[in-house]
């Protein structure tokens, strides 16, 4: 046990804040960031014996993200009218100060914006996003955590980061419109 | 308009291609307007998320909640090998660490101050300004090459100091140039490598006979010294600690059939 918790908090603590920002961007949500986090953490130290390799990170992301994903079909399928979009949750109209003239000009800094638009985004492209910059995580560990080929993990890369420049300029220039 | 190369391009400016392709990728950068357009998205978005989206942390108390649920978590299964004495121990830690970053990196930056011996305080000091100076306004080499026949002659020339210089493409060090500068007073030669995304300067000092620090990490970079021959060491970047640990016994290889020789 003692070995274990060691090695867990030599090598599994340090990327509690990487599992955290990735679990908050998954869920748009604290509540359920924290609760997807602690869940994350248990399971991962009960299984932590199994882990071989040098790469925690990877693993560790990829237990947050199928957390994630658990805890989206549960609360789905307890709704009896599932909100339009399904699983994810994307407050639009945050996204666009047009629809909140009095919130546009709280929210006119870059980073407000920037966040709003990263917010709407497919999933599947936000993620790789977050791990690639803000994680500066290697193909190979993207597509450990994502699950998917290092290729796919290509081409999504490069059409998440077209779609976040072609809505974000568009947000600019509405966000122009708005605050007028 | 499509291009075949534009994923080729994504993947030189993520850092995922080997130092072989990099020449004709830049090659082609030049010339072709849709990659063009491409690097330009792929940078002003990395900038964007990188400084202007927000990165979340979880808060003191939550963290606090959770090593206590883990804590508990370790004590379920330890029980029934019966080690009461333990929890007391893993109680501190779990609780201790609940303050998280903040308390490593004040531990990290009283360590730093503490633990180095007498009169290489300053050292690490130095040389961490002397990389991060590099990698601003444009002076991180003096000499652009990724070829060592050009690197070496151009010390030989400008520096105190003439350090073994090689190219570890295969290896996943790129040899990106050279650059004379200064090191706690004293002339010091710099090489210049390139890992993945990442920069690795190689400082290099003639040895006056003093005791150089241990390895040692701040503000995410890493150091590494060591001697070799007549010359004091010192490798830093913010890559991981296993990567620079690679480059030094890549240098130290090269450097000990020369002083046989």
């Amino acid at each position: 046990m003692d070995e274990r918790h060691r090695r867990f908090e030599a090598l599994a603590l340090p990327h509690l804040d990487a599992a955290y920002n990735l679990a908050l961007w998954l869920t748009h949500s604290r509540p359920d960031a924290d609760d997807i986090v602690q869940e994350a953490m248990i399971r991962a130290l009960r299984s932590f014996d199994g882990f071989r390799g040098d790469n925690v990170k990877p693993w560790l992301l990829a237990i947050v993200r199928n957390c994630h994903l658990t805890a989206a079909k549960r609360r789905q399928s307890r709704r009896q009218v599932p909100l339009e979009g399904g699983a994810e949750e994307p407050p639009a109209q945050m996204a666009s100060p047009e629809a909140n003239p009095e919130e546009a000009s709280i929210r006119a800094g870059e980073q407000r914006r920037l966040d709003a638009v990263l917010r709407v985004l497919p999933e599947d492209y936000r993620e790789v996003l977050i791990l690639r910059e803000m994680e500066d995580m290697a193909y190979r560990d993207i597509a450990q955590v994502t699950g998917v080929p290092i290729g796919t993990v290509m081409s999504r890369l490069a059409r998440a980061r077209a779609a976040l420049r072609d809505k974000w300029i568009a947000e600019t220039e509405r966000g122009v419109h708005g605050l007028r | 308009m499509a291009c075949d190369e534009t994923l080729r391009v994504q993947a030189y400016l993520d850092g995922e291609v080997d130092a072989a392709s990099i020449p004709a990728i830049e090659r082609h950068l030049e010339t072709c307007p849709t990659c063009q357009a491409v690097a330009e998205t792929i940078q002003s978005t990395r900038m964007g998320l990188r400084n202007d989206a927000s990165y979340y942390h979880p808060d003191a108390a939550y963290r606090r909640r959770l090593f206590e649920k883990l804590e508990r978590e370790g004590l379920a299964r330890g029980r029934p090998e019966g080690r009461a004495k333990r929890e007391f121990g893993r109680r501190s830690f779990w609780t201790g660490a609940a303050t998280g970053g903040l308390a490593a990196s004040l531990a990290a930056l009283l360590a730093f101050f503490f633990l180095i011996p007498g009169p290489s305080d300053s050292l690490p000091n130095e040389i961490l300004n002397a990389h991060l100076r590099s990698m601003m306004a444009n002076h991180l080499v003096d000499v652009v090459s990724s070829d060592h026949h050009t690197v070496k002659p151009w010390f030989s020339s400008h520096g105190d100091v003439s350090p073994p210089v090689a190219d570890f493409t295969r290896e996943g060090y790129r040899l990106v140039g050279g650059r004379a500068d200064f090191i706690a007073g004293r002339r010091a030669s710099a090489v210049v490598f390139r890992h993945g995304a990442h920069i690795i300067n190689v400082f290099v000092w003639t040895d006056m006979g003093e005791n150089l620090p241990a390895m040692r990490g701040r503000n995410g970079y890493h150091l590494v010294f060591w001697k070799s021959g007549n010359l004091d060491f010192c490798a830093i970047s913010d890559t991981a600690l296993d990567e620079l640990i690679g480059l030094e016994t890549l240098l130290k290889a090269m450097t000990i059939p020369d002083s046989r020789e």
